[in-house]
């Protein structure tokens, strides 16, 4: 019993020792800080776990007008479904606390993806957002491309028109695409960085 | 066929009917519900366009406002809006010949949510735009429409808004009358003044620092740089500050270098702020850290336990502090008599705890009033810093009075009844008496409280008012120490003087520190109020004392003029404070010492120079403020020289000051009507000529060439 109680605390230091690092926001071009996360049916996903892969990060909250833009519009299925065929892997991330606006549990999300026809890999549920603060994502959306080597290469905004019009989606330069076209081109990303624009993620604290 | 099977058959076909029903009503609901939305729905932060006037001459300029008043809980975004959000846009659409400029918007506030930094406004503000009409256009309608976008939010949700503004103006002749809208003034009032001095910043080991010119001498609350350009710094990152000197320092986590130059806000009060420019540069962190900026702006979440060590060191000083303060002139001829009278009754021990008890909860009680006063007034938004009673003559009046006649007491002019500073040794003074000294000798403090407890005290500004309030209990606490230590350390009282004859004389050299004090706050009175009113409230102090001396004279005779004392004495000190000068008078001083400066100078006003331009008279109008260094700079250096006051008095030129240390609005537009956000400015108006704009950096040469 008291082995059990020692055991768990000292797991706790773990984890806090292990989140202590995670409060920084990452730079473009150093290995992206690895995580583990359950998706919307419970399983668990390590962002290691795609080394050799391209992956696409985005944070989520189905309530943002900034987020029913793109997908309304369609631009967003169509930026993941664009992606998923050249092989990357797609993260959709909520990093929105319980009782916040765009929180979900696992079925909801699962009906929203569907009815939206979303085409991520994983919608992954971040409510205590501890990989949203590693990330330092502030917006809703906020892009993160990771390379085949766990560098990132790119974070930002889905693209350079920061409005809420989805009018504005024709003529903005999709910044997700055209990093995805360069690195499958083996070129560096041109644009490595960029403003993220949204509704603020909606963090526990 | 029954009704029942009727209704069997028709129910299925009814259920289509119903479901087909909804779908159209749906089908041709959404769009229009969608275009309601967008347009007719109520917003959560409405615009309204308003125009500074309706006419406006062509070739000159007009000033529009969006005027923005969100709900309760919303607010709008700053240019550049932080972490998340967005900035308002525009869309004109203008006649031909008329341009937008470029939309200004007020000092901003923080919001800091979940360590997600938001540049917003909660409650209603103006952002202004300037349409140039060009000289080209006919008189007329001028109807100006505009499609503006913004976001709505509160701390959980975000709605983007749009509307379409529009506004007919007239153009009108160059002699047509131009009536100005006067709420344009507050709006102008809230944007930041733009800083005549450059800045520098620099970005190093992932810091940011920028180092902005700013007189030592001008009180600031709150500092935060607001910056324009994104990517540059962590907007979440707590900002330090330092004042070194004439420079104010700002250090903050950088997110990137890859400008040469930016811009931005620096904010210096509840909504006083300059906007400065500054190029890339070497920024070191020297000078000595400003207390209280750690919490970085007004709407702040969080931070608790930076507060909490703050408020135990803030807590610690004030008690070393109040401790301190025993020694001051003002205190410490009321402490040490009432410690020897203390240690007088030291016979009875309880009687001794229970007055030192006493005193220590009036100088605790009296300390936390006016601690508490204080708050009350910085939360009505009056610009008060501790001691500032003694920004009012008035309380420095009663303060006065107070003082002086404390010192004719230790000096022996009189006694008092209840108030005892150790006369009546052979008496005990009673629970009230010792809480009425302690309340005394709290309230006789404060004008020496000022210089040393100024860093515990400016914590207090940011701590929460409950935490602020325990401070000024510590500053309690701090004075009442010796007394407390002398009545439960048998120890120490014991080797305190016994009293004898000797403490009759030492109790009338204690007068000598009371009357140092009284010099100190009539030297104080009189820079406020003039030598003409301090004379008058000399007299009255005069006549204070002669009434004490009388109730003292009827004392020691054994007649009680307690009643008829207490009224003069109160008449004596309302009079006296009644007949101080008010507020413009004030002003008047401040007036009268500017004209007797090397170069004297009349007040700027636009009426006043028309006046002296219609008579031919060559003027010089120059325009500073407090806060700038380089206009004082260009004062000292070459406006308030003797070279150049002889040079423009023999050339008769008349010499107009405009003072914007604090904004005024009539100062503002003609500033702006001659293409400067900001002092200082210079012109001289050679008769019947167009005003000369002298250069920012001003030599005694450029100022008496104007006049040989």
């Amino acid at each position: 019993m008291f082995y059990k109680a020692a055991l768990t605390s000292i797991a706790a230091v773990a984890t806090i020792g292990m989140a202590m690092p995670l409060a920084a926001a990452q730079k473009t071009g150093a290995i992206a800080q690895d995580f583990k996360l359950t998706d919307m049916y419970g399983k668990t996903v390590q962002l290691s776990s795609f080394r050799g892969k391209t992956v696409v990060m985005e944070w989520h909250n189905p309530g943002c007008p900034f987020v029913v833009k793109h997908y309304d519009s369609g631009n967003m299925q169509k930026t993941q479904a664009a992606a998923r065929k050249q092989g990357v892997v797609w993260l959709t991330i909520n990093s929105g606390a319980q009782g916040k606006q765009g929180y979900m549990k696992g079925p909801e999300a699962q009906k929203l993806t569907k009815d939206q026809g979303m085409n991520s890999n994983h919608y992954l549920l971040d409510a205590k957002g501890v990989v949203g603060k590693a990330y330092a994502a502030k917006t809703t959306p906020h892009m993160y491309i990771i390379n085949a080597s766990g560098k990132l290469v790119y974070q930002g905004g889905i693209d350079d028109k920061p409005t809420a019009n989805k009018a504005d989606i024709k003529g903005a330069r999709n910044h997700v695409t055209a990093a995805l076209t360069e690195l499958k081109a083996g070129k560096s990303v041109s644009v490595a960085q960029s403003r993220p624009y949204g509704c603020s993620v909606k963090y526990a604290s | 066929m029954t009704s029942e099977t009727y209704l069997r058959t028709i129910w299925p076909s009814f259920q289509l009917l119903l479901a087909a029903l909804v779908l159209a009503a749906l089908l041709s609901f959404s769009p229009a519900a969608a275009q309601v939305d967008l347009t007719k729905r109520e917003l959560n932060v409405p615009a309204t366009l308003v125009a500074e006037s309706q006419q406006v001459q062509a070739g000159q300029s007009v000033t529009l406002a969006f005027v923005m008043n969100p709900k309760p809980t919303w607010h709008g975004y700053w240019e550049n809006p932080g972490d998340a959000g967005i900035g308002m846009s525009f869309d004109w659409k203008l006649p031909d010949g008329v341009t937008a400029g470029k939309a200004q918007y007020p000092v901003p506030d923080t919001l800091l949510i979940s360590g997600i930094m938001n540049y917003i406004y909660k409650g209603d503000y103006a952002v202004l735009v300037n349409l140039v009409v060009s000289e080209k256009v006919k008189p007329g309608p001028l109807p100006i429409s505009v499609k503006s976008e913004w976001l709505a939010c509160t701390d959980e949700v975000c709605v983007p808004e749009q509307d379409e503004l529009s506004i007919n103006l007239q153009v009108v002749g160059p002699d047509a009358a131009v009536s100005l809208n006067n709420a344009f003034n507050a709006y102008r009032e809230a944007l930041p003044r733009q800083l005549g001095s450059a800045a520098t910043f620099t970005v190093k080991d992932d810091l940011f620092r920028l180092s902005v010119p700013f007189p030592a001498n001008i009180d600031i609350e709150k500092p935060y740089f607001f910056i324009k350009e994104d990517g540059i710094v962590d907007y979440a990152a707590p900002q330090k500050v330092n004042r070194d000197g004439d420079t104010l320092i700002i250090e903050t986590a950088a997110r990137g270098d890859a400008l040469q130059n930016i811009s931005g806000v620096v904010k210096i009060g509840p909504s006083s702020g300059f906007s400065v420019k500054a190029a890339s540069g070497d920024v070191e962190m020297s000078g000595t850290p400003f207390i209280g900026s750690d919490d970085g702006g007004n709407f702040t979440g969080g931070g608790d336990q930076s507060n909490a060590s703050l408020l135990f060191i803030a807590l610690g000083g004030a008690i070393v502090g109040g401790l301190l303060l025993n020694l001051m002139p003002c205190v410490f001829p009321i402490l040490s008599l009432k410690a020897i009278s203390l240690a007088k009754a030291g016979g009875e021990e309880a009687v001794v705890r229970r007055d030192a008890l006493a005193y220590t909860a009036g100088v605790v009680v009296v300390a936390t009033a006016l601690g508490g006063l204080l708050l009350a007034l910085r939360a009505s938004g009056a610009a008060v810093g501790w001691a500032f009673q003694l920004q009012d003559p008035k309380i420095i009046f009663v303060l006065l009075a107070l003082v002086i006649a404390i010192g004719f007491n230790l000096a022996g002019l009189f006694e008092l009844p209840n108030v005892n500073f150790g006369n009546k040794l052979a008496e005990k003074d009673g629970a009230a008496g010792s809480f009425w000294t302690g309340a005394l000798a709290a309230f006789v403090a404060t004008p020496c409280t000022g210089p040393f407890m100024a860093a515990a005290l400016g914590a207090t500004i940011v701590l929460p008012p409950i935490a602020a309030l325990i401070i000024f209990a510590g500053l309690g606490v701090g004075l009442a120490l010796p007394f407390l230590l002398i009545a439960f350390v048998p120890a120490i009282r014991n080797r305190l003087p016994k009293p004898g004859a000797w403490l009759d004389s030492f109790r009338k050299i204690m007068a000598i520190p009371m009357f140092l004090t009284a010099i100190g706050l009539i030297w104080l009175l009189g820079r406020q109020i003039g030598t003409d009113a301090l004379g008058l409230s000399l007299i009255f102090l005069l006549l204070i004392t002669l009434i004490l001396w009388w109730f003292g004279g009827g004392q020691m005779k054994g007649l009680s003029r307690g009643t008829w004392a207490t009224g003069a004495l109160t008449a004596a000190i309302i009079g006296g404070v009644l007949l101080l000068p008010g507020a413009e008078a004030m002003d008047n001083q401040k007036v009268a010492s500017a004209s007797s400066a090397t170069l004297p100078s009349e007040p700027f006003s636009e009426e006043r120079l028309s006046e002296l331009r219609a008579s031919n008279q060559p003027i010089f109008a120059y325009f500073t403020a407090d806060w700038c260094i380089t206009c004082k700079a260009n004062e000292a250096a070459a406006v308030q020289r003797q070279e150049t006051a002889d040079a423009f008095a023999e050339a008769n030129v008349a010499v107009l000051m405009g003072d914007w240390t604090r904004p005024d609005p009539v100062i503002s537009k003609f500033l702006e009507k001659h293409g400067r956000a900001g002092v200082p400015l210079y012109l001289y108006y050679a008769p019947g000529e167009e005003p000369v704009i002298l250069p920012q950096i001003l030599t005694v040469g450029t100022l008496t060439d104007l006049v040989t």
